[in-house]
């Protein structure tokens, strides 16, 4: 059997264990033909897996925050020749990514995780932080006929970056000493595409017109990424939200009336449209 | 009576960053009697909490800084690969950050002339030069913090898509305005201006709102000595080109002085060519706009036709003139006579 590992990696709330919930649903229920296949449970814990899936299954919003600690993983999967692959992910909170660029460090167990295989970024497509000046949004606010905002002076914060800076500094990070193991593959995956898809671009150009700078980044190949870019909707629609008090989201009761909770999925890119997610995993491990 | 025992049970977690009690909900999501955790006293030791926290802190792993570069750093990239010295000079408040800003904040957006943003090992460094031009900073007007007082530092921006060279690395050497002044008044504090004496395109700001007011006759003679104690403290090289940058545009054309203000700029260009212009390889000029406090001048306004100015191919040396020897004279072409060879004997 062989190992491959593969590392989750995403700012906070950007579809990471939307992703595993869908893809532990999509191997274990097999309705659909997918590029990986399920290999059995093995003696790993599926018990956080089963958990996650469950809650996806019943379109309710993933309610593990950032306290809950770093988990590994293991899916075995066959690939199309038989051969049983071992798939570890770590399943890290957004937040210790956030560290790394904000304060410069991390846990020992997270750059151990980050120096195996093949990388699967996730960006929320619909909650880019783009770069806003402040002449243009005083001119906006001129024209909307708003109040001027103050001139509040709020101290600098690297929280404050856009996304796409954070993103270029944290795949930097990967190839710089003490995490750099050398060039590697990296799967893209816009997540929410559903949110994204209607402004026409395919995730490719989505990704140039939203994240210039990144693209620029990966398109130069400085750090020598070999990248292909997805667009995912690993939940199909508006899931429940968490807080009890909450009103189901409509899109949530439309999505758990589907036969077969599989065709909730939606994977766009160098492919043709599909449900199958695994197809990343495929290339990443090729 | 069972009932509201239930109610004013204490609900309890060995999980003690768990706020079941609170929310009713598991922090690992899972359903509450399928938690190993629910139910369990914490066993919490407070010392022993803390102890575990320095512990972890310790423990973890420092990542590469993305500040800007020491001088030891800069040069440990400059013997590495294909870069460029960019050293930014002017008096305080001239604009020399707004440059530096602005430069990167147009990669934010697409390429800059034609070229790609490739990588930088300064992000945070760019992104606090940034900020208070930028809408977080919650300000009305942009503004530009001053450079502070102490060693240059460089910040690092790799760019790609020079013609059809590799990577270039441009560093941006950052000095604070009074430290160049102070050039005019001791010409040994050059020697320690490693940015200037490297530098393969000194770019020397003229604040275009200084233009405007009483002390134009000052700032230009600011200027002029300033560039004068950097020659004499022999950190004008020959292969170094000058850019002088206009700064400020926006707010010269908006004002009634521009036409005087566009001619004391020339009269400084002129001067510093006569002057300094057998020192350096060349001197051109620039307009530029690089934070305008309104949008009559759009954003980085001329900071493109200036980065295309500092990729232009570096000038080689000048030739060294040094005296071939003359060979006109008869008694010059005399040579050595071959030494007859030896016959060997017996």
């Amino acid at each position: 059997m062989a190992d491959q590992s593969v590392v989750i990696i995403g700012l906070p709330s950007s579809g990471k264990t939307t992703f595993l919930a869908a893809l532990w649903h999509l191997v274990t229920a097999r309705d659909i033909p997918t590029a990986l296949r399920f290999g059995g449970l093995g003696v790993g814990e599926a018990s956080h897996l089963n958990a996650i899936a469950r809650r996806w299954r019943d379109a309710k919003v993933q309610d593990r925050t950032a306290v809950a600690g770093n988990r590994l993983v293991s899916i075995n999967l066959l690939d199309q020749t038989d051969n049983v692959v071992r798939a570890t992910f770590p399943d890290v909170p957004g937040e210790a990514y956030r560290r790394m660029w904000e304060d410069r460090d991390c846990d020992p167990e997270i750059a151990e995780i980050l120096q195996a295989g093949g990388v699967l970024l996730f960006i929320h497509s619909d909650t880019i932080r783009a770069p806003k000046w402040v002449v243009d949004e005083v001119e906006l606010s001129k024209e909307l006929g708003l109040d001027v905002p103050d001139n509040d002076n709020a101290p600098w914060h690297p929280r404050l970056a856009p996304t796409q800076v954070q993103l270029i500094d944290l795949l930097q990070m990967l190839r710089m000493p003490p995490l750099d193991t050398g060039p590697r593959r990296l799967a893209i995956l816009l997540s929410a595409w559903d949110k994204a898809r209607g402004e026409g671009l395919t995730p490719e150009m989505y990704l140039k017109s939203k994240l210039p700078m990144l693209s620029q980044y990966l398109e130069r190949g400085a750090d020598g990424w070999i990248f292909q870019t997805y667009g995912l909707s690993a939940q199909g629609g508006d899931y429940d939200p968490v807080e009890v008090s909450a009103r189901p989201a409509a899109q949530a009761e439309e999505l758990r009336a589907l036969d077969s909770a599989s065709m909730r999925i939606q994977l766009v890119g160098p492919i043709p449209e599909t449900h199958d997610l695994t197809e990343p995993l495929r290339w990443l491990m090729e | 009576m069972a009932a509201e025992d239930e109610d004013i049970e204490t609900i309890v977690c060995a999980n003690p960053e768990c706020r079941v009690a609170e929310t009713g909900r598991c922090v690992e999501g899972l359903e509450l009697d399928a938690c190993p955790h629910y139910g369990e006293e914490p066993d919490y030791d407070e010392a022993e909490g803390e102890e575990l926290e320095e512990e972890d802190v310790d423990q973890s792993i420092t990542l590469p800084s993305a500040e800007t570069l020491s001088p030891e750093d800069a040069s440990e990239i400059l013997r590495r690969g294909e870069s460029r010295v960019i050293a930014v000079l002017g008096p305080s408040d001239s604009g020399k950050t707004s440059l530096i800003a602005s430069l990167y904040d147009l990669f934010q957006e697409g390429p800059v002339a034609g070229v790609e943003f490739a990588r930088s090992l300064s992000l945070h460094a760019f992104e606090h030069a940034c900020h208070d031009a930028r809408a977080a900073s919650r300000r009305s007007v942009p503004h530009m913090n001053r450079t502070p007082i102490g060693e240059v530092n460089f910040y690092h921006l790799e760019i790609a898509g020079v013609e059809d060279r590799k990577n270039l690395v441009l560093l941006l050497g950052d000095r604070a305005g009074e430290e160049y002044r102070a050039a005019a008044d001791d010409v040994s504090v050059v020697a320690g201006f490693m940015e200037i004496s490297r530098a393969d395109i000194l770019t020397v700001l003229v604040d275009g709102e200084r233009l405007l007011d009483g002390g134009r006759h000052n700032l230009k003679s600011d200027i002029i000595m300033m560039l004068q104690g950097l020659h004499e403290g022999g950190a004008l090289r020959p292969h170094s080109r000058l850019a002088l940058i206009l700064t400020k545009y926006d707010a010269v054309i908006a004002s009634d002085h521009a036409e005087r203000a566009f001619n004391d700029f020339n009269l400084l260009l002129g001067d510093i060519k006569l002057f300094f212009g057998n020192t350096l390889a060349e001197v051109e000029s620039f307009q530029l706009a690089a934070s305008p406090k309104s949008n009559a001048v759009s954003r980085g306004t001329g900071v493109s036709e200036l980065l295309s100015f500092w990729l232009r191919p570096v000038a080689s040396p000048r030739a060294l003139t040094s005296a071939r020897p003359e060979f006109g004279r008869a008694f010059a072409r005399l040579m050595p006579l071959d030494e007859p060879v030896e016959e060997p004997n017996g």
